[in-house]
């Protein structure tokens, strides 16, 4: 039952924990963390109509609550006079990606919390707006009105990008 | 797909008009390589939304987790999130109780509690006759006090045998008006 419901998702978990964390190791963690707790909970999954939406939701969680203790560290840290850290991509990413994709990644991270996750569920999930509203536990106008900012933005710097090159 | 079509696609995709199977068309169109100069931002856009599709996790992590989660079949998984609340909740607890300690040393301290009075006598006999004295003087003390009020008593008969006077004087007086 787990490993037929649950180990497929498995991909869908650590993008979004990677998109909205921008580490792939604390990504990784994550998914390790919802998976423990599914199993923890596995008694109650026979309820649970949705599962990936599911297991979707609780990634959002723990990665929003790993972000908040990162913040908080990271404030402790200014307070104590040290620098802030930036997830950054790798040299090795870099090249990998290419000019092009770099500068869309860049923008992409750029964006508002909210609306990275929602661009992210549409727009390389493929979910449905009915799917995204249960994950984020949005309703449908919040998550409408996200996308709609969300793409627009991404639409101006391209825009930009294409005319002036920058 | 001629390039007026995918124009409108777009068109509709940047406003969120468009449905997950055109969106689906848009992603397939910009896969190809006939591809406008124009649009070329646009293509990179959707050509990494298809590589961010395939970063995977690898098989390694399945045999892993499976392997994990077996090992801790039946046994409930300590929780470190639920952890580090019990502890934040058992040092709140300890505060107020240090807190609360200290604060009544304080005051003991600052205001020592009186001696508490203690037999202090062991005789029956030396106990009843000491008793007797102490009763003998509130008894005493009353006689004074019984004596005392007496006197007000005599006052108070002066002041209305004065007050009957001055009624009769003044009846007098205003007879012989």
């Amino acid at each position: 039952m787990f490993e037929a419901r649950v180990l497929p998702v498995k991909n869908k978990l650590f993008r979004f924990a990677f998109r909205l964390l921008g580490s792939s190791e604390e990504a990784k963690d994550v998914v390790q963390e919802v998976f423990i707790k599914v199993w923890n909970g596995r008694e109650e999954m026979t309820d649970i109509q949705n599962m990936e939406a599911w297991c979707m939701r609780i990634t959002k969680n723990l990665s929003l609550d790993r972000l908040r203790m990162k913040q908080r560290r990271a404030t402790d840290s200014m307070e104590d006079g040290f620098d802030m850290q930036h997830e950054s991509l790798s040299p090795h990413e870099t090249t990998e990606m290419g000019e092009s994709m770099v500068r869309i990644h860049e923008l992409i991270a750029a964006l508002p919390q909210k609306q990275r996750q929602v661009i992210h569920l549409r727009d390389v999930e493929g979910y449905s707006y009915n799917e995204i509203c249960d994950i984020l536990e949005l309703d449908m106008n919040q998550v409408k009105v996200s996308l709609f900012r969300a793409r627009n933005a991404v639409r101006e710097k391209l825009v930009k990008i294409n005319a002036y090159g920058l | 797909m001629d390039s007026k079509h995918i124009e409108q696609l777009l068109e509709k995709y940047w406003n969120c008009e468009t449905s997950l199977e055109e969106e689906q068309q848009l992603r397939d169109f910009f896969k190809g390589t006939a591809i406008p100069d124009s649009l070329n931002e646009t293509a990179s856009l959707f050509r990494f939304f298809e590589a961010e599709k395939k970063k995977s996790l690898g098989d390694s992590f399945d045999t892993a987790v499976t392997k994990e989660l077996k090992k801790r079949q039946g046994g409930k998984i300590i929780n470190m999130v639920s952890w580090v609340q019990m502890a934040r909740i058992a040092a709140g607890v300890l505060v107020v109780v240090a807190a609360t300690y200290f604060i009544r040393q304080e005051v003991r301290r600052a205001y020592p509690e009186e001696k508490v009075v203690t037999d202090t006598y062991t005789d029956p006999q030396l106990a009843f006759e000491e008793t007797k004295k102490a009763l003998m003087m509130i008894g005493k003390g009353f006689g004074k006090a019984k004596s005392e009020a007496g006197k007000i008593k005599m006052f108070n008969e002066a002041e209305k045998k004065i007050q009957g006077k001055e009624t009769g004087a003044e009846k007098e007086e205003s007879a012989n008006i």
